[in-house]
Formats: structure tokens, C-alpha cells, sequence
């Protein structure tokens, strides 16, 4: 186990320098000068220069990156090119707004997907499973803006009940107000991004779910006499989970950065738009720093989804070995 | 199963025969655009103005006609996902086939390879990469293919482990057939149907990713496509604008989904077709 750990946070750190090397040398490639993004025409040729110095972009590329890889070694992200920023200030000013959407559309759609697959799974081709069906083959078809759109036009200008954009109404207020206040203007955002999350939740839980059912334990558990209901709760469901739990993995790791057309549209303050900010701007810190937590994450992620998975699953030895 | 009870079957699926009409349908329009439409460029007379007889879905805020707009926006569509479809089978097919028949290291190697790119957040990657590549048609449609073949790749892979097992392949190998026939011509024919059912859902994809790059600015701002009527409906605040041009950013919409669902159920029909007992 401890050996296991060790193994698997090496290659992830590997995985993260390989991340890091890449991101850097493919925003050098994109062709424009991020100076010309920071400047204003009226600055001198003097301090052009001089700002090109202090951001190290009059190096060549590769000085520049094995002091960028330097800085990242004593824990220093960089600068945002556009507002002076440390990136880590910035992004941990983003993330718990992107954590706040992520587990609200998560945790909702594990709490009605695996439900709903699991009942799909139990008459296949059922009235319940032909439903759910259509319902499924319309999210994984959805556009982001559109559904996104319906919502605004429903509640956000027909009733006019719920707030078109942002986190919360400024100024933000104090104490509990404030909580409702944020909470009211989560639903759309959460609404969005439930819908895909909880579409592909569904798929994998009926899915694995119907293969779990051809297997021979299931029937001999039948044989035993047991009902329908025990038999789903203790024997099917822990070994049909594992294809949902790994994709709730990915989901999540795809969901830190992921979001970002839906930040976009309600204006939420999170990893996503701050992403997209940056590639407008150019701004090559916030990128690289982003991506960096992006790998990190999905590495840590991926370790904790297999941590799971050995817990669920008792013939999983963790190391790859099944016994 | 040959071709001619592959047609046989997928016919009595109605659901499927339905896609596959609208997926023509689409198809058809975007290549007759020059036919069906006058390109909209330059300013029209009426603003914003509801469906009539002259616009039948209306016009946007330069008076521009909606459905015009649309049927130039399904040429790009098309284009792009086509684009998309032929860089995705460019690279993911090969690789799936090569990393599936030669089990030890190489197929370790690219298999490693092909998780970690679908672990990658491909939207945040998407962005920068068509930043870097700039926003031609072309460009777009060449991007969202390199990033979409990890799928297609592990779908190649998984049906090529399957099949290069089977006595056939064991015969040709002994009869002394070279790995690349024994590869593109006797595992792909007889993979040919996962990999088509991918495909169509990487068509699906792409349109999504396609629209959704116009949408936030990264596609081709002089090529009409679906995602930048959105874009402009979006940016003029049409959505919360009293009167609401509903038109204007309900159409395109329509035309994006109905075109990723008929893919998807076309894709969902020859998975059928082709095994009966799965759904």
C-alpha cells in the first residue's frame, strides 16, 4: 500500500512536469506578442522594454522556461501579465466559486443519476428504461449555450425569479442573506451543468448495471432465495458502481477547468471564465498556472478514484494485481 | 453480417431510418447552401423583425435574414465535423489498430498514451490550441479531429484485441500476409462497424465543439456558422431584451441539436443493427 502510494505520486508528479513543459512551449507557439496585449500606445519604447524585461520576455524561450521551472521550485507561480496578480492569489481567489458549482451539479447528479440507472437497468426495454432513454439521448445531445439559454429566458426574463449572471448581488451582503443570495444564483449554473453530469451518471449505472445482472453470483443469490431489492443493494450494486465511479473521477477532474462555457454565459467568477480570460489576454502565468492545478488535480484525483475503487472492491490490489 | 443484411435490418429501425434522413437532410442543405440562400452580408432593412413571409425565421439586429444565416451555418457545420471525422480517423484508427494487434510494449506505450489524453481537460485545451492555430474553418475543424481521437482510438484498440484472436487472422499470419494487410485490410474491414459507430458520434461531437468555439469567439468571425449567430445573439443581449427576438437565438439552436441528435441516434441505430442483444 505505502509502496503503491509512493509509485503512483511519482509517475502523477511525472505527469504533472510533462503538463507543465508542454503548456509552456505551446503558448510560446501561439502567434502573437502578449506585450502588445499590456501595453498602451502611449507608453515610450523605454518602458516597453522595460516591461518586456520584467516579465523575462526578452529571453530566449528556453532561459525563459528553466526560470520559470525555477520559480515553480520555490513555489512562486508567476505574475499575472494583465493586473500584476500572483497567479496563486488569483486562481485560489477562482476556485472555491468553480468548487461551489462542481459539487452541487456533482452530488446531485450522483443522488438522482445512479437512482434512475439502476431502475432503467431493472426492466430493460421497460416502459421506465425507454424514458429514460430519450431523456439521456437528449443530454449527451445538448449544446451548453442553448439549455443555458432557456433557462435565462424562462426564469431569468419570463418570471423573473432568479438572477441572469454573476455569484451574488453587490454589494454582498453579511451572513445567511448572503448564503441564499450566492445559493439563488447557483441554481441556473448548477441546473446546466447537472444535466450533462447527471445524463452520463445514468448511462454508466444502468449500463454496468445490466452487465453486473448476467453475472453468475447474481444468480445464485436468486437461487438462494434472496429478493430482488437485497440482492441489487448487496450483491449487484457495489460491483455495477465501478465504471460510475470512475467516471465520476473524470467528471470532476474535467469539471475544475471544464466549465468554462457555462461560467461564461452566467458570468461566474470561476476557474473556467478565468481560463478563457487569459487566453483572450494572453496572459501566459495564468495559463500556465492554470493548467498546472488542472494536472495536479486530475493526478490527485485519479489517485483517490483508485483509493475508492480498492476500498469498494476488495479484489482490486492496489498495484494493478487482481487476485 | 455483409452488407445487405446490415441495410435489411437497419431499415426496420425506424428511430435510426429518421436520423439518417435528417442527417442527409443537413448534409444536403449545407452543400446546396450557394442554392438555397444569398450569402447575408452587409445590412438589411428590417431590424430584428419577427418570422414573416419574407423572413420566415426572422432577422437579426443588422436586419440580416435568420434562415439564411442558418443554411450557410449548416455548410460550416458540416465542413467542420467532416474535417474533424477524417483528422480523428486519421490518427485514432491507426493507432488503435497497431496498439491492439502488437499486444507488448508498443500497444502498452500507445495505450498509456491514449489515457492520458482522455483524462486531459479538452475544453480549456481546445481554447488555447485554436487560439494558437488561428480561426480559419479549416483550423477549427483540424483541432477539434486532433483532440478528439483518443476515443476512437480505444474503440479501435479494444475491437482489434477482439479480433486479431480469431482463426482467420491466425491463418493469414502463417500464410506469410504482411502485418499492414493483415492490419488495414483484414482487422479493419472486420472492425468496421465500432468504428463507424464512433465516428458518428464523433460527427455529433465536433458540431458541439465547433459551436460552442464560434460561441465564445474562437471560431471564424467571417464564415457563418451556427455557434456565431449564437455569439452574436448573445453579445447584442438579445436573450434578455424586451421585445425578445426569440428567433434569433432559438433557431440556430434548434439547428444544432437537431443535427448532434441525429447523429447520435444514427450512431445509437447501427450499434443496434449490429448487436441486436445490446442496448
Amino acid at each position: 500500500m505505502g509502496k503503491y502510494l509512493i509509485r503512483r505520486v511519482v509517475r502523477g508528479l511525472l505527469t504533472v512536469f510533462v503538463s507543465i513543459t508542454f503548456t509552456f512551449f505551446l503558448l510560446r507557439l501561439i502567434p502573437a506578442d502578449p506585450v502588445s496585449m499590456m501595453i498602451d500606445p502611449k507608453m515610450s519604447a523605454e518602458t516597453v522594454a522595460k516591461m518586456t524585461a520584467q516579465f523575462g520576455l526578452d529571453k530566449p524561450v528556453l532561459t525563459q522556461y528553466f526560470v520559470y521551472l525555477g520559480q515553480l521550485l520555490q513555489g512562486n507561480f508567476g505574475m499575472s501579465f494583465k493586473n500584476r496578480d500572483l497567479v496563486t492569489t488569483l486562481l485560489l481567489q477562482k476556485l472555491p466559486w468553480t468548487l461551489l458549482l462542481l459539487g452541487l451539479s456533482v452530488s446531485l447528479a450522483l443522488l438522482i443519476g445512479i437512482p434512475v440507472g439502476i431502475r432503467a437497468a431493472k426492466k430493460r426495454n421497460g416502459a421506465f428504461d425507454r424514458a429514460v432513454n430519450v431523456v439521456t439521448m437528449v443530454g449527451i445531445s445538448i449544446f451548453i449555450p442553448f439549455l443555458s439559454f432557456s433557462l435565462l429566458y424562462l426564469f431569468g426574463y419570463l418570471l423573473r425569479i432568479l438572477p441572469t449572471g454573476g455569484a451574488y448581488t453587490p454589494p454582498p451582503a453579511k451572513g445567511f442573506a448572503f448564503t441564499v443570495d450566492v445559493l439563488r444564483h447557483a441554481v441556473l449554473p448548477t441546473f446546466t451543468l447537472f444535466i450533462g453530469n447527471c445524463t452520463s451518471i445514468i448511462l454508466y449505472t444502468r449500463n454496468s448495471m445490466i452487465e453486473v445482472q448476467k453475472e453468475d453470483y447474481i444468480r445464485t443469490a436468486y437461487a438462494k432465495g434472496w429478493d430482488e431489492r437485497y440482492v441489487t443493494r448487496r450483491h449487484a450494486l457495489k460491483n455495477a458502481m465501478i465504471p460510475t465511479i470512475t467516471a465520476t473521477g473524470i467528471m470532476i477532474s474535467h469539471l475544475m477547468g471544464g466549465a468554462i462555457m457555462t461560467e461564461s454565459i452566467y458570468s461566474w467568477p470561476g476557474i473556467g471564465r478565468q481560463i478563457f480570460d487569459a487566453v483572450s489576454t494572453l496572459d501566459y502565468p495564468v495559463l500556465q498556472g492554470a493548467f498546472l492545478f488542472l494536472s495536479a488535480t486530475t493526478v490527485v484525483i485519479n489517485i483517490l478514484t483508485d483509493l475508492v475503487l480498492a476500498w469498494i472492491d476488495p479484489r482490486v490490489k492496489l498495484g494493478g494485481a487482481r487476485a | 453480417m455483409n452488407q445487405k443484411t446490415f441495410f435489411q435490418a437497419f431499415r426496420r429501425n425506424k428511430l435510426g431510418m429518421a436520423g439518417l434522413v435528417i442527417v442527409l437532410l443537413i448534409i444536403a442543405i449545407g452543400l446546396a447552401a450557394p442554392l438555397l440562400a444569398k450569402y447575408p452580408k452587409g445590412y438589411g432593412r428590417n431590424i430584428e423583425a419577427p418570422p414573416s413571409q419574407a423572413n420566415w425565421m426572422g432577422t437579426d439586429n443588422l436586419g440580416l435574414d435568420v434562415m439564411s444565416e442558418i443554411v450557410w451555418g449548416a455548410r460550416t457545420s458540416v465542413y467542420v465535423s467532416a474535417m474533424a471525422v477524417l483528422c480523428a480517423a486519421a490518427i485514432g484508427v491507426p493507432l488503435g489498430l497497431v496498439s491492439g494487434y502488437f499486444k507488448g510494449r508498443v500497444g502498452g506505450f500507445i495505450d498509456s498514451v491514449i489515457e492520458i489524453f482522455m483524462t486531459m481537460p479538452m475544453m480549456p485545451l481546445m481554447i488555447v490550441i485554436a487560439a494558437i492555430a488561428g480561426s480559419s474553418v479549416t483550423n477549427v475543424g483540424i483541432v477539434i479531429g486532433i483532440l478528439s481521437w483518443p476515443s476512437l482510438a480505444r474503440v479501435t484498440r479494444n475491437a482489434t484485441l477482439r479480433t486479431s484472436e480469431m482463426p482467420f487472422i491466425e491463418v493469414s499470419r502463417s500464410l506469410g500476409v504482411s502485418k499492414p494487410k493483415i492490419l488495414f485490410k483484414h482487422i479493419l474491414l472486420n472492425i468496421i462497424g465500432p468504428v463507424m459507430v464512433n465516428l458518428t458520434l464523433v460527427m455529433a461531437t465536433a458540431v458541439l465543439s465547433e459551436s460552442g468555439l464560434s460561441f465564445l469567439g474562437l471560431g471564424d468571425p467571417n464564415t457563418w456558422s451556427w455557434g456565431l449567430i449564437l455569439k452574436k445573439a448573445w453579445d447584442s443581449g438579445a436573450l434578455l431584451k424586451t421585445p425578445n427576438p426569440v428567433w434569433w437565438w432559438l433557431w440556430p439552436s434548434v439547428a444544432i441539436t437537431l443535427y448532434v441528435v441525429s447523429f447520435n441516434i444514427l450512431g445509437n441505430a447501427i450499434n443496434d443493427t449490429l448487436n441486436p442483444k445490446t442496448r
